[in-house]
Order: structure tokens, then C-alpha cells, then sequence
């Protein structure tokens, strides 16, 4: 896995395909984004409904995009496409088992013909089906199935995934499974693109960029994203965009009215726990 | 009066010749003036309990009543909804936003409107007022549906519900990908409509958002439904648990937060944890009550975080055999072998006899023949009315066997080559069919016959039928929720054939399409010389005994054939 998967987009507009004139007046869908995505990144894409997330992800895909203008850059020379694992997995799986899906990949990426079936089931197992090589897919449930999707992406060693709201059917324990997975190519290296409605997937390491009508309103960390200015209510990015903080994030900001700082600021439930608990103990050493 | 809604004992059942239960005895009251919301894993049976109640579902046994009036009335040996009844609520389902017949948004909320006959002008002030309610402009009133966003769409289809002033509002997954705004907006509505006296059942993952809402909470779990308290029901989904609930238990394992529950149920805002202003202030107290001195230093505990969640293990039913065990070679040269010989048959007494050998090779396979059960006997009736007819002479008025026999051994012939053709196509998977076409024809590849994408093509056919067949019943249902037809279930009233057609094949192209970006960015369709084979068909065993069989088979099908 020794190649890179820089990517650098600069000034993307795409423009809606317009057929009547109602369309025509339409805003473009995206506006002169530009946007740098470092080799091994993991990039939480935030945005509310309509505010270009996924259009953007398509292009940072190489997927075909209408209307689009602008320069991507890879430094990926192979010129292939990035997966992206989608809501509705349904729509992507073609084998009829999780073992044939995967194979079915990797044969369509011309992978060496006596390893694809040993990569396939060591990719598999690695997201935890290795149990499940040969159940018909239908009987999967729905993160199996996105679990599946995913596989066939480590099978063929893409150097960057994208995976476009891959939670927002499943149930929490299922969602928090796929996330884990996700998390844990990650670490091996892979650069991902995360998009999310969900603000308790972030993680403090995360780099956020968030969309707003068509623009990058906020590209930054996830610290940064939830910094009260001045420690005014109302004052952070998040809140600013029209975001519901999760509950840690609210408590942290409760007890900072409370003149309790943080330090460094809770994202997830076990950093508050270990911020809180450890507060104070610094300044007494 | 708002009537509650009851289930006693209900069982359904699935369709297909297994019958799997998806609900078991299930007894449940959901008074009006209160949201209850339904929770458990996916696949737990939230979604069929729901469609049961809105009578997209066959009730196998027991009995569902909205106040005294039962949801099914039964006709002889016929059930049938009970249409009163299904103008009391409005159920919006799963993927909620892809559900447009019409051309603007518009005449989609008249199309709502129109089981509840109500004037044109009542219809306009409806209008106004739902959109207004589910936060939509009312510019957007002549868009055409699909031209609008994701949330805008599933706005609108809170809206056509709206418009019809149901008593009652049974929503699947009502918050999935909608951003925090759009909750925001579902739960003012949800708000107005319970501060009315009217009742809600939602389906919900999002306990998180909805749970502050809820005057009752029922969990789903393997078919099996129970109630629970609203803060207990929030417990017991242990990782599924809602972040408050997680960040609490942290706090307290780190011991920055006072060890026991806190008792008191009546929080504010109904919520069953505490605000976060209220966590704040206590781990505050708490901190500082450390630092008077009482508390001994503490470690940075390792927070405790929920265990990941066990997977469903949705076992295989292992029942039905495994699609992999021949070699799709060896399975059609055992077919023709065997449909030859019973081609070969030339009287209805030898046919019976070689079907009756067939009949015994299938005996395996029974399984995969019931799903059929509707064609075979569709075709057995067309064998006997062609049959009697082209038995019939005029002049005299007679029937006549010489002259029908040809005709029905014929008919006879095909029934059962047919017989032994279905259960084949459930014995092979696609990925095999295509490398048997690949391994037997690749050789026409360098005749530049593009056989292997052709060997491609099969395999996204197979796979793409079985989608077409689930987006059509999706598709029946929605005529039903949205019609109030009280015709068969899973079929499209004929009334509104015309209406479904259209968004039906729109829906199919965009799943086409969606299949399309999938496929090319996992890199298939790429240009290639030479085909890669991740595996190869070899005929094994179980091939071997296969063919041996067959030709067995046709070899006393042929004897047959010749003595009689």
C-alpha cells in the first residue's frame, strides 16, 4: 500500500442540470469549493440537507458529476475510482453471499487470480462477517450488508473510501459497528471521507469540514467546530450552523459557564469523564 | 372523541412458504393524547408492528380495533380493511421521500386529501396550514416533488399527512436524514398534534431526539413487544443507548458525578436524564466537594464505555439448500437430459408414469417448487379449458378425446419440464452462472463476440429482478397508505395503476442509476483484455452423482417411452 491519495480540488462549481426555466434560476449546487484532503486524513463532511455534502463527495469520488467545472488533482496516478459505500447498500452489492461480492470485486479490479479468494475472506472476516461468507445477502441485516460493502473496499486496497451517510438507516448498535470498522481502516492508513448527520460519530482527532449552501462554511477541528467565542451561548461554529451539540458537548459547555474549563474540550463521553475527573489535578502538581 | 387503538394476540406471519413469525401474540393499547414510540434493533419487527397497524399486513391471528371498530372485517372466507377505519390515521413509512405520483406538490396533497372527500375550499385552507406546519414555503407548492431537496421532500410527505388531519399519526423513522432543523420541526408538530387529544406511534432509532417527547416507549424484540417506562426502555438499549445516557454513566465510573441513579423520575422537560445544565452543575459540586478534601484523589478512571454491541445473529435458516453446490454445467445438462426423454413421451399414461420418476428427483428440492404454487395451478387450469376445447365438435354437439389428446399431452409435457426447471434457478447463483457461461463460451472471445461482458450482464439481471420485484410491493403499499384501498394486499388497486406506473419506473431508473455510480466506482466496466477469475467451476462429487442420476433417470423415462 505504498501510494498516496492526495487530493486537491480547487474552485468545484456544479451547476444543476436545468431543463425548464424554474431550473435555470436555480442556485448552483455547489460554488467555488476548494478543498485539500492530506494522504491518510480522516475528514468528518458535515452539512444540513441540500447544502451540497454529498455532490462534493461524488467529486472527490472522480464519480461522473453533470455540470461540474473546476480542477481535481489526484496524486493517485492509476486514475481509478474511489468506493463509495452509500445509504442504501442494496444498490451496491451484486454478488448473492458476502464472499462472492467481494470476489466479484476483485475480479473486476484485476486483482492476482490466486489471491482474490484469500483476500476476500481475510477482508471479510476482518470486518467480523467471517462467519457470514456464504449466507445470501438478503438475509443480512443492514449494517452486514454495509459491512460487506466495505469489505470489497479493503479487499481491493482502495487508498480512499467515502462513505456517504453509511449509518443513517441502521440502528445505534449497528451504526456504532460500522463506525468502528471505519475507524479501524482508517488507523492502517486509508484517508476517509465521513459524511454525517450524526455529531457524536465526531472524534477529537477528527478534521471537520462543514457545507453551507454550496460552500465550505467551516474546515477546521472538531475542538475548534464546538469553541464558544468568549464563552458566549450561541457563539461556536456548530451552533452557528444550525447544529444540535450532543449531550457531552452541552455539559462541557455548562460547566465552562460555571467557570470550569476544559482542557482539552470533550467531544466524546470518556474524554468529559477523564477531563472532569482529572480537572484541577495539574495545578496542584 | 379520539378512539384508542388495541392488539390482542396479534400474529402475522411472512408471506412465503416458511411462514416465519415476525409478531407473536402481540397485546398493546396506545391511548390518544400520547406519542409512544417504538424501539429496538433493526429487524426486531418495529416496521412490520406498524404496517400491521395500518393494515399493510395479513393478521394471521387475533385482532386489531380502533376504539370498537375492528381493522378487518371479514366476508365469507375474504377479509377486507375497513375503510372508516383507515381514514383515522395517516402513516407516513421508511424512505418517506421518494413516494411522488404527481407533478407538483400541489396536486400531491389534493391526491392525499381525496379518500377524505372534503370541499375545495376546506381542501385550500389545509393546505396552507400543513405546509406551514411541516416549515415548507408555500412557493414550493407548484415545484415538481422530485425537484426538491432530500428534506424538503420528506417535509412534504409530513405535510400530505397533515393535510388530512388524521387522528391518528403512525410515522416510521421519521428523523432518519433529516438535519437538526428539520427534527426541531418534527417535534413541534408532534407537539400540537398530541396537545389536541390525538395520538402518535413512531418508529424510531433516534431515542436521543424523540425520547423527550414520549409519554410511552414500547420495545420490539424478536417479534415480541413490551412496554416500558420511557427511562428504563432508554436503558435497556445498553450501546444503543441515547449519548446523554452514555456521557452520565462516564462521568459517574470516573467517579465526577455522585455514584447513585438519581431517583427523582420527574425531570424537567420530561426528559429521563438530567439537563445538561443540571449534570453540570452536579459535577461541579461534586469537584469541588473533592478538592474540600473528602473525596480521595482519583485516578483518571478508565471511563466506562458500553460493551460494542453483540451482533443480531440472524442464523441462516439452513433449510433450504445451499446454491452452491453444483456446477450450473452439470445442473443443465441434467436438465435437458431429463426434459428430452420427457419430450419423448408419447402417451398421457407413459408421461404420467416418467413424471411420476421425475416427481421423485424433485422430492429434495419440494422447498423451492411452493413459491411457484400460483403459476402451476394457473397453468393446470389453462391445460384443462384448452384442453376441452379443442375437444369440442360441432355437428353433433360433442367432445371428443382423440382430438384433445395431442393438444393436452403436449400442455402436459411442458407442465412438468417447467416443474424441473424452477427449482434450478434457485440452485444457482449468478456469480456461478456467469463464470459457466465465461468458462464454456470464453473461448468466443477471440471470435471479438464480447461474451464476457455478456456473462456480466446475466449477473446484474439476476440481481437487479429481485429489486424491481421489492420496489414494486413498496410501491403497493404506498398506494395503500396513501389511497386507502381496501383491496388486496401487496397488489395495486387497478384505479391506481396509472397513478403508480409512472413514479414506479422513475424510481426504478434512479435505482438504475444509483446501481450505475456503485458498480463504476468499484471499479467494473473498466476496459480489459483478458477476464480475471477469482475462482474457477470445477465438477466435483456432487455433479457427478447428479448427472448419474439424470441419465438413470432418462434412461427408465426412455424404456418408458418405448414399452407403453
Amino acid at each position: 500500500m505504498d501510494f498516496t491519495s492526495e487530493v486537491e480540488l480547487s474552485a468545484i462549481t456544479v451547476k444543476p442540470i436545468a431543463f425548464t426555466e424554474q431550473q435555470q434560476r436555480q442556485e448552483p449546487i455547489l460554488k467555488q469549493v476548494h478543498l485539500h484532503i492530506g494522504s491518510g486524513e480522516w475528514i468528518t463532511l458535515l452539512g444540513r440537507n441540500g447544502s451540497g455534502k454529498s455532490t462534493l463527495a461524488k467529486v472527490i469520488a472522480g464519480a461522473a458529476v453533470e455540470g461540474l467545472s473546476g480542477d481535481v488533482i489526484r496524486s493517485d496516478p492509476s486514475g481509478r475510482l474511489v468506493p463509495i459505500v452509500m445509504q442504501r447498500p442494496e444498490a451496491s452489492l451484486v454478488g448473492s453471499t458476502p464472499w462472492e461480492d467481494v470476489v466479484l470485486m476483485l475480479e473486476q479490479n484485476e486483482a492476482e487470480e490466486e489471491r482474490i479468494a484469500g483476500l476476500a475472506e481475510e477482508a471479510l472476516s476482518l470486518v467480523g462477517l467471517g462467519e457470514r461468507l456464504h449466507q445470501p445477502i438478503g438475509t443480512l441485516s443492514g449494517g452486514q450488508k454495509q459491512l460487506v460493502a466495505i469489505a470489497g473496499c479493503i479487499a481491493v486496497y482502495s487508498p480512499l473510501l467515502v462513505l456517504d451517510e453509511a449509518t443513517s438507516m441502521l440502528d445505534p448498535e449497528a451504526s456504532a459497528l460500522v463506525l468502528e470498522q471505519a475507524r479501524a481502516i482508517h488507523a492502517k492508513g486509508t484517508t476517509v471521507i465521513w459524511i454525517t448527520q450524526k455529531l457524536n460519530e465526531l472524534n477529537e482527532r477528527d478534521r471537520i469540514v462543514a457545507m453551507q449552501d454550496g460552500r465550505i462554511a467551516f474546515d477546521g477541528t472538531s475542538t475548534s467546530w464546538y469553541e464558544r467565542v468568549n464563552g458566549h451561548e450561541g457563539a461556536s461554529v456548530c451552533e452557528r450552523l444550525g447544529f444540535d451539540a450532543p449531550y457531552t458537548v452541552q455539559v462541557a459547555w455548562e460547566l465552562e459557564k460555571l467557570g470550569l474549563t476544559l482542557d482539552p474540550f470533550p467531544i466524546v463521553p470518556s474524554m468529559l469523564a477523564k477531563a472532569v475527573s482529572g480537572y484541577g489535578s495539574r495545578l496542584d502538581a | 372523541m379520539v378512539a384508542d387503538w388495541t392488539l390482542k394476540e396479534v400474529t402475522v406471519v411472512t408471506d412465503g412458504p416458511d411462514r416465519k413469525t415476525l409478531l407473536k401474540n402481540v397485546n398493546m393499547r396506545f391511548e390518544p393524547g400520547k406519542i409512544t414510540l417504538l424501539v429496538g434493533r433493526n429487524g426486531a419487527g418495529k416496521s412490520t408492528l406498524l404496517e400491521t397497524l395500518a393494515g399493510l399486513r395479513e393478521v394471521r391471528f387475533g385482532e386489531i380495533k380502533l376504539g370498537e371498530t375492528p381493522l378487518w372485517m371479514k366476508k365469507g372466507r375474504l377479509k377486507r380493511l375497513n375503510a372508516p377505519v383507515l381514514l383515522q390515521f395517516g402513516l407516513s413509512m421508511q424512505h418517506s421521500e421518494s413516494q411522488w405520483f404527481l407533478s407538483t406538490a400541489r396536486a400531491e396533497l389534493l391526491y392525499s386529501m381525496k379518500p377524505y372527500k372534503v370541499t375545495a375550499k376546506e381542501a385550500e385552507q389545509r393546505i396552507e396550514r400543513a405546509m406551514a406546519s411541516a416549515g415548507l414555503d408555500a412557493e414550493l407548492l407548484e415545484r415538481d416533488p422530485w425537484t426538491l431537496s432530500g428534506g424538503q421532500q420528506r417535509r412534504l410527505s409530513l405535510a400530505c399527512l397533515l393535510a388530512c388531519e388524521p387522528e391518528w399519526l403512525l410515522l416510521d423513522e421519521p428523523t432518519a436524514g433529516l438535519d437538526a432543523v428539520g427534527i426541531r420541526s418534527l417535534c413541534a408538530v408532534l407537539e400540537v398534534h398530541r396537545a389536541a387529544g390525538r395520538g402518535a406511534v413512531v418508529v424510531t432509532h433516534d431515542i436521543g431526539a424523540l425520547l423527550p417527547l414520549a409519554d410511552a416507549v414500547a420495545v420490539v424484540e424478536d417479534g415480541n413487544v413490551r412496554e416500558a417506562a420511557p427511562a428504563a426502555a432508554a436503558h435497556a438499549h445498553a450501546a444503543a443507548a441515547p449519548e446523554a445516557l452514555r456521557a452520565l454513566a462516564a462521568l459517574r465510573g470516573a467517579a465526577a458525578l455522585p455514584p447513585q441513579e438519581p431517583a427523582a423520575p420527574a425531570r424537567s422537560g420530561g426528559t429521563p436524564w438530567p439537563s445538561p445544565r443540571e449534570a453540570a452543575a452536579a459535577a461541579a459540586e461534586q469537584l469541588a466537594r473533592r478538592d474540600s478534601g473528602r473525596a480521595e484523589p482519583l485516578a483518571a478512571a478508565a471511563a466506562h464505555t458500553p460493551p460494542a454491541a453483540a451482533q443480531a445473529a440472524a442464523a441462516p435458516s439452513g433449510r433450504s439448500p445451499r446454491a452452491d453446490t453444483f456446477d450450473p454445467r452439470a445442473l443443465v445438462a441434467a436438465y435437458l437430459l431429463l426434459a428430452a426423454s420427457l419430450l419423448a413421451q408419447r402417451s398421457l399414461a407413459a408421461l404420467a408414469l416418467a413424471a411420476c420418476v421425475t416427481a421423485l428427483l424433485l422430492v429434495p428440492y419440494r422447498q423451492l417448487l411452493y413459491r411457484w404454487a400460483g403459476v402451476i395451478r394457473a397453468y393446470a387450469y389453462f391445460i384443462v379449458i384448452v384442453g376441452a376445447i379443442s375437444g369440442i365438435r360441432f355437428r353433433p354437439f360433442a367432445f371428443e378425446w382423440s382430438s384433445a389428446e395431442p393438444t393436452v399431452l403436449r400442455l402436459c409435457q411442458l407442465l412438468v419440464v417447467m416443474l424441473l426447471g424452477m427449482p434450478m434457478l434457485q440452485l444457482v447463483t449468478p456469480l456461478r452462472l456467469q463464470r459457466s457461461i465465461q468458462q464454456t463460451f470464453g473461448w468466443l472471445a477471440r471470435l471479438h463476440i464480447p461474451i464476457h461482458s455478456f456473462a456480466l450482464l446475466v449477473t446484474l439481471i439476476f440481481r437487479f429482478i429481485p429489486l424491481l420485484a421489492g420496489e414494486w410491493e413498496r410501491f403497493a403499499k404506498l398506494a395503500h397508505a396513501r389511497g386507502k384501498a381496501i383491496t388486496p394486499l401487496r397488489s395495486v388497486p387497478v384505479r391506481m395503476i396509472y397513478a403508480v406506473i409512472v413514479p414506479y419506473i422513475r424510481s426504478i431508473v434512479r435505482l438504475a442509476e444509483q446501481m450505475a455510480d456503485a458498480l463504476e466506482a468499484r471499479g467494473f466496466g473498466l476496459a480489459r483484455q483478458k477476464p480475471t477469475y477469482g475462482f474457477r467451476l470445477r465438477l466435483g462429487k456432487p455433479d457427478f452423482l447428479l448427472l448419474t442420476v439424470a441419465l438413470l433417470a432418462s434412461a427408465i423415462e426412455l424404456i418408458i417411452a418405448a414399452s407403453l
